[in-house]
């Protein structure tokens, strides 16, 4: 099968065969991501991803012992996930509040296989820019050569905080060599988001913005009418990887809104497939 | 009296798509031992549906196409906004209102330990929002 197609944004937290009595996951998923759906088989994602047309898709754990008390899956649940499918491509995440978070990222990436970490300040409750707890997750993650998939904007989770997208301008600055997407496209944040992926080669941003209307008719609004289409399709059509959020929306949707935006086939292939390659590792950039 | 109530799961494959379960109803019928009385099907999901019309993948498809028609996805819908109780936004009127026309349940008589229906008469699962796994119910009442 053809591999190209990537959702780079997804959750894992509907998958009965990983979450089904498992009361902290269950936990995680109703009262910490506040996602309300029933469980599904593992089946169900798969043809989501194929109605889509997409073929893989990233997953994403989520540590906030600290913050929250849990995991929302631990690396070890993804890594399992992972082998229960070869179309995830699985993350990391640790806790930035404990002294050991650097070396658990070294030391999970490498035995688990696992190809990025994911950090939420909002739901981690730490600024993206603190130099005491994130910086040394940072420089793991720089030293690893894996990209840093990182919250911003707006969350719909409980008792979380704003992150707004410019404190990772010091992040993308001391980190040269770190790639940085941001999350939601940084949504209501958006200008602050584009300006940064304009800015430093190493930050880039996610398409996983919904937070009123219909995918298409939000996506409509972020990328026509809060930013020039122009943007997207001239600057920035190498720094945008296409994210759903699945499952706070279906992945159909998402891939529906983002191709109804009008932009050529050649920006769609880079923002569907060549970037999250690209940030992967699994291809060379394409456009400079 | 007999009441055997079970609730069967189908797995959807496509955004919108019929469903033959009709084997599933008789066979549950024929497992309850009900000589003459009822069954009822109901979906469980309210993005779905339970519909009867002749097996025919033409008319499977002028269904589906037909309520899309009547109930396009781009319309102008209020349920496009952040629900509470799912913890996302709302986008599938379209599928809410297919649901509305096309009916959530069916009913047919049991006679001599077999439901009665038209020859021609299929029982499909109405999926208008899948891929997703569903639930409907079915329930025998009788003797």
């Amino acid at each position: 099968m053809e591999r190209a197609l990537i959702d780079f944004h997804t959750h894992p937290l509907l998958v009965q065969e990983m979450v089904a009595g498992n009361d902290e996951l269950l936990h995680a998923q109703k009262k910490v991501f506040d996602i309300q759906n029933r469980l599904q088989p593992l089946e169900t994602f798969h043809l989501e991803l194929d109605v889509s047309g997409l073929q893989r898709a990233v997953v994403l754990p989520l540590d906030a012992r600290t913050a929250k008390g849990s995991q929302i899956f631990s690396n070890e649940q993804i890594a399992e996930l992972c082998r229960l499918s070869d179309r995830f491509v699985g993350f990391a995440s640790v806790d930035p509040h404990r002294p050991d978070a650097a070396e658990q990222l070294e030391r999970d990436v490498t035995r688990l296989g696992l190809r990025g970490l994911k950090l939420s300040p909002s739901l981690q409750e730490f600024a993206a820019n603190d130099r005491d707890k994130a910086y040394p997750v940072y420089e793991a993650a720089q030293s690893l050569r894996i990209p840093l998939l990182i919250h911003a904007g707006m969350t719909w989770a409980p008792r979380s905080k704003s992150a707004n997208p410019m404190d990772l301008e010091d992040v993308a600055f001391d980190f040269p060599d770190l790639k940085i997407v941001i999350a939601h496209f940084g949504w209501p944040w958006v200008q602050e988001t584009a300006m940064l992926c304009l800015k430093y080669d190493n930050v880039f941003a996610d398409t996983s913005c919904l937070y009123h209307d219909a995918p298409w008719e939000f996506m409509r609004h972020v990328f026509t009418e809060r930013l020039p289409l122009t943007l997207l399709e001239r600057s920035l059509r190498h720094k945008v990887v296409f994210g759903s959020d699945y499952p706070r929306v279906e992945i159909k949707n998402m891939v529906r809104a983002v191709k109804e935006l009008g932009l050529s086939d050649q920006a769609q292939e880079m923002i569907f497939s060549k970037n999250a390659r690209h940030l992967l590792g699994e291809a060379e950039a394409t456009y400079k | 009296m007999i009441i055997r109530t079970l609730t069967l799961t189908v797995q959807s494959r496509r955004e919108q798509e019929l469903i033959d379960v009709t084997p599933e109803i008789e066979r549950v019928i024929a497992e309850s031992g009900v000589q003459e009385g009822l069954v009822n099907i109901l979906t469980m999901h309210t993005s779905s549906g339970i519909i009867v019309t002749e097996g025919l993948p033409c008319l499977e498809e002028d269904v589906v196409t037909h309520l899309s028609r009547l109930c396009p996805s781009e319309g102008d819908y209020l349920h496009r906004r952040y629900l509470k109780i799912d913890g996302r936004i709302g986008f599938n009127a379209d599928a809410h209102l297919k649901s509305v026309l096309g009916g959530i349940s069916a009913t047919f008589p049991i006679t001599a330990g077999k439901m009665l229906k038209g020859g021609r008469q299929t029982i499909y699962f109405a999926e208008y929002d899948g891929p997703l796994s569903r639930e409907y119910v079915v329930q025998v009442l009788g003797e």
